[in-house]
């Protein structure tokens, strides 16, 4: 008799909160590298160790993009609150 | 009354005669959020609003998810979507229903947070694990 089992799994979430403001590109950043490198808890040590300087490398590399594009998103915001004459908002949203 | 985080029977059978497709672009599936008074397990066939989480900027019936297709890590089938975020919410939820809204808001599974999770004029996010054979939030070995 042939036998096999199917199992359904149901994985756990986390919930992440905020009071008065959003997350920050820190957190943001720490979620990307998540979901693009994943280290086996049974890698070899060797492995482990380059697998964990690449994933600090990308890290730092997805939070630099982030800084960057929340800025040019303030300046594109900025620019549009003072074409419509809202220059004190514009000026407030820059220096944030 | 509480919230037993579980596949939904009704959806294992579902599975079986293709009513979910979970295929990027394909069916919709939705969040919603629910507070400890909420009754959701194994046995919850589809979205209810009973006892569904009400507060500042949060709509009824929950939020939209982005699909990742599943895919096969190793000999299992792993589902993912990808992370959804309540913006600028004041409201307290204990777990949530994810559920097909594109075929007639049946239900996929059950979620506890195992406390209740507080946002007050910020971000409530909800974090998928990585989908790995043995992580993913649906998987089917």
């Amino acid at each position: 008799m042939m036998k096999d089992n199917i199992d359904f799994g149901l994985g756990q979430v986390m919930v992440s909160t905020t009071n008065s403001g959003g997350h920050d590109p820190e957190f943001w950043a720490e979620q990307a590298t998540n979901k693009i490198c994943g280290i086996s808890e049974q890698a070899a040590p060797h492995i482990k160790e380059q697998a964990l300087a690449f994933r600090a490398a990308v890290y730092n590399v997805i939070l630099a993009g982030m800084r960057s594009a929340i800025a040019s998103d303030r300046v594109t915001v900025s620019h549009k609150l003072k074409e419509i004459g809202h220059s004190d908002v514009a000026k407030f949203i820059k220096e944030l | 009354m509480a919230i037993t985080s579980a596949i939904c029977n009704s959806f294992k059978q579902e599975l079986l005669v293709g009513t979910h497709n979970f295929t990027n672009g394909a069916n919709s599936f939705k969040l919603a959020l629910y507070t400890s008074s909420a009754s959701l397990g194994a046995g919850t066939t589809a979205y209810t609003s009973s006892n569904e989480t009400s507060g500042t900027n949060y709509s009824a019936t929950g939020s939209a998810l982005t699909n990742v297709t599943p895919v096969l890590a190793s000999t299992t089938a792993v589902c993912d979507f990808n992370d959804l975020t309540f913006s600028n919410v004041t409201i307290t939820a204990r777990g949530c229903l994810i559920y097909n809204d594109t075929n007639s808001d049946k239900s996929v599974c059950a979620i506890d947070f195992g406390g209740d999770k507080t946002s007050t004029a910020g971000d409530f996010t909800i974090v998928f694990p990585t989908p790995t054979a043995s992580g993913a939030i649906i998987r089917l070995a």
